[in-house]
């Protein structure tokens, strides 16, 4: 069973939600980062099982950053968080090789979900 | 779930999204075509609006939703920012903060949106803004990756989320008192060593020096916060006041990443404002005007940061029509503030500090904007009490420059120690310029007004005693009388002091009622050995 996260949002508010989310669920966030940079400087280290990855970056586009991501770490599931409007992107993203998608507000339940959803 | 352990979270995230919201309309309204603007505009947005998405701030949701999506359409090239869509951002910004505010202070919003959101969707930017032309080509998302500022902004914003904590500031504050208590009584320690001539302890007692400074410079860095602290929201004013009164106004910051205390930078966000509102108002032409006299349509104010050592100079420019000294004094006269014969011994330099004298304006309407002649007065209190120095230059026909001078903190402060009659003073060295040794030969008149040459001008004499109302003691014929020439609103006074002791850092406390009342005093500081030193105030002493 898959354990361990990377939280990939700008928003220091979105990380921590998602983080609350994820520890009472029994996850053990790894890593966060706040950028494509930062997200490439920790993937090897963090080694995550899933990575919750926003699609809006200050330095990247999402799936830019996915797509390098999944050639990094093929054996890590990528959840691609979007918002409201995003289906365009969010289908980019699930072509590119992302297991799920998360649209936000996240809530426990949508979480859950998605987990299962991915063998999480 | 339980959201309420996040509010305070949203709340200030949400705050950093709507300065930089103003920052960046402001911006892209003068530079339409920065691809990585709108892209950074609309990044902000998407947050904001996926924060409260989450929060369930449903009116939030609604109105970042419709600026997300208008901006995305900028994005896509569809349209450029214009003006009305600015105006229309802004507003939404606003309309943002007031909710946010009604969030934090706990109060349900009855702030009816729904009208904001429908004009920003229907917004037509075909009816308002100029089309793109063909020629201007479509942004493409990743050319952002590319921009440099983009990098550094992003590299801050890294700094920013994992390096720092929060602290509040009555901490800090904590911090300064403890650590200027720490310097006074250092100081007592050392006299008491030298007393008691313990050269064991001299050793020991320049480590704890060292510490010290160490201490204080770290507890002073901890309170610095760089001048777009308060500058964020200046392009934003101007912009607004420009568009009231129908002048093209640019703002351009240079040097806002030079630090300053928290404490100083409050303090003077209100005098910079005020003197911001004359410029449009008063000191910038209107675009005709400007045509006719030559110059462009588009008017400029540069606000300009400096650090001196331990000194900061802020300068704010304008290139308006500048300030005549003779309609200055003029007017001075009328309002019976001078007369004809002081007028006619006034500098250029004196007659532009004339209009920081209380009840003086010379505006021809009392607008909206800069209301009475109330505030220069006011902007030169605020600069003084914070033992800073205001100077005012102007040329006819090219604009005016008013130039703050200020300390870098205020608390603990290096001072010239003087003698007076049977007490001791401490003067802020920043307002100092010199100090002098005078013959009495030296001394001439003036109309009836003592005066000495410092650098080669006529400067007022003033004895210290009197204008602090101690006993006058006698000089004798032949002394030499020791005086420090200060800067009081620009203009230079030399005040005779008994006898100049030296330089010391010292640590300035507030001082409370009743002894707030006394003139010519600013705060006051304990010595080495145990005694109170007033801190001299040379604003209000030479009133």
């Amino acid at each position: 069973m898959s354990r361990t996260v990377m939280i990939v949002d700008d928003s220091l508010f979105m990380r921590k939600i998602m983080r609350g989310i994820l520890a009472e669920k029994g996850y053990v966030v790894t890593a966060e980062a706040a950028s494509a940079l930062e997200t490439m400087r920790n993937l090897h280290s963090s080694h995550p099982d899933i990575i919750f990855l926003d699609i809006i970056l200050p330095d990247s586009n999402g799936l830019d950053l996915l797509e390098s991501v999944i050639t990094a770490c093929p054996d890590t599931k990528v959840v691609v968080c979007s918002s409201l409007g995003e289906g365009q992107v969010v289908q980019k993203a699930l072509d590119l090789g992302a297991c799920a998608y998360i649209q936000k507000p996240f809530t426990p339940e949508k979480v859950a979900e998605v987990l299962e959803s991915i063998g999480g | 779930m339980d959201m309420s352990p996040y509010r305070d979270l949203f709340i200030s995230e949400a705050r950093n999204h709507l300065s930089a919201f103003n920052e960046l309309i402001v911006h892209l309204e003068e530079t339409p075509d920065d691809p990585a603007a709108v892209n950074e505009l609309f990044r902000h947005a998407h947050s904001m609006k996926g924060m409260a998405s989450t929060m369930g701030y449903d009116q939030v949701v609604g109105i970042s939703h419709v600026m997300e999506s208008q901006l995305s359409r900028i994005r896509s090239g569809e349209f450029r920012m214009g003006p009305a869509f600015a105006d229309l951002l802004l507003e939404s910004s606003d309309t943002l903060g007031r909710l946010v505010s009604k969030i934090e202070a706990g109060i349900d919003s009855d702030e009816d949106t729904t009208g904001l959101v429908e004009r920003l969707t229907a917004y037509d930017p075909n009816a308002a803004v100029t089309p793109v032309s063909p020629s201007t080509p479509p942004d493409r998302r990743a050319d952002s990756r590319t921009d440099a500022s983009a990098a550094t902004s992003h590299e801050f914003r890294q700094a920013d989320t994992f390096k720092s904590i929060r602290i509040k500031t009555e901490t800090l504050d904590h911090l300064v008192n403890i650590t200027g208590e720490l310097i006074t009584n250092r100081y007592r320690l050392a006299e008491a060593v030298r007393i008691a001539d313990a050269s064991e302890c001299r050793e020991p007692l320049h480590q704890l020096t060292a510490l010290l400074r160490s201490l204080r410079d770290e507890v002073f860095k901890a309170r610095m916060l760089p001048f777009s602290f308060i500058a964020e929201r200046f392009p934003r004013l101007v912009r607004d006041l420009a568009r009231k009164q129908e002048k093209d106004v640019s703002l351009l910051l240079e040097g806002k990443e030079i630090e300053l205390d928290r404490g100083i930078l409050e303090e003077i966000a209100d005098p910079i404002i005020h003197i911001l509102r004359n410029a449009v108002d008063h000191g910038l032409e209107s675009p005709e005007e400007r045509v006719l006299a030559g110059k462009s349509a588009f008017s400029t104010i540069t606000i300009t940061v400096n650090r001196d050592k331990d000194h900061v100079e802020i300068i704010i420019a304008d290139d308006g029509r500048g300030m005549d000294p003779e309609r200055l004094t003029q007017k001075a006269i009328e309002k019976r503030l001078i007369t004809a014969e002081q007028a006619g011994r006034m500098s250029a330099q004196e007659a532009y500090q004339l209009i920081c004298a209380p009840g003086f304006s010379t505006a021809a309407t009392v607008t909206d904007i800069s209301g009475r002649g109330v505030g220069m007065d006011a902007v030169r209190t605020a600069i003084s009490s914070l033992s800073g120095v205001l100077t005012i230059q102007s040329k006819k026909g090219e604009g005016s420059r008013f130039i703050m001078r200020l300390p870098i903190t205020v608390s603990i402060i290096n001072a010239l120690i003087v003698r007076c009659g049977t007490i001791e003073v401490a003067f802020p060295l920043s307002v100092v310029k010199r100090s002098l040794e005078l013959r009495p030969a030296e001394i001439f008149e003036e109309s009836g007004q003592r005066m000495v040459m410092s650098e080669d001008s006529a400067t007022p004499l003033r004895s210290l005693q009197q204008a602090l109302q101690l006993p006058e003691p006698a000089i004798g014929a032949d002394a030499l009388l020791p005086a420090v020439v200060c800067d009081v609103a620009g203009t230079a006074v030399a005040f005779s002091v008994d006898r100049i002791l030296g330089q010391q850092e010292i640590f300035v406390r507030p001082l409370r009622s009743p002894l707030s009342f006394l003139r010519g005093v600013g705060g006051a500081t304990v010595t080495g050995d145990g005694r109170v030193l007033f801190v001299v105030d040379v604003s209000t002493l030479s009133a």
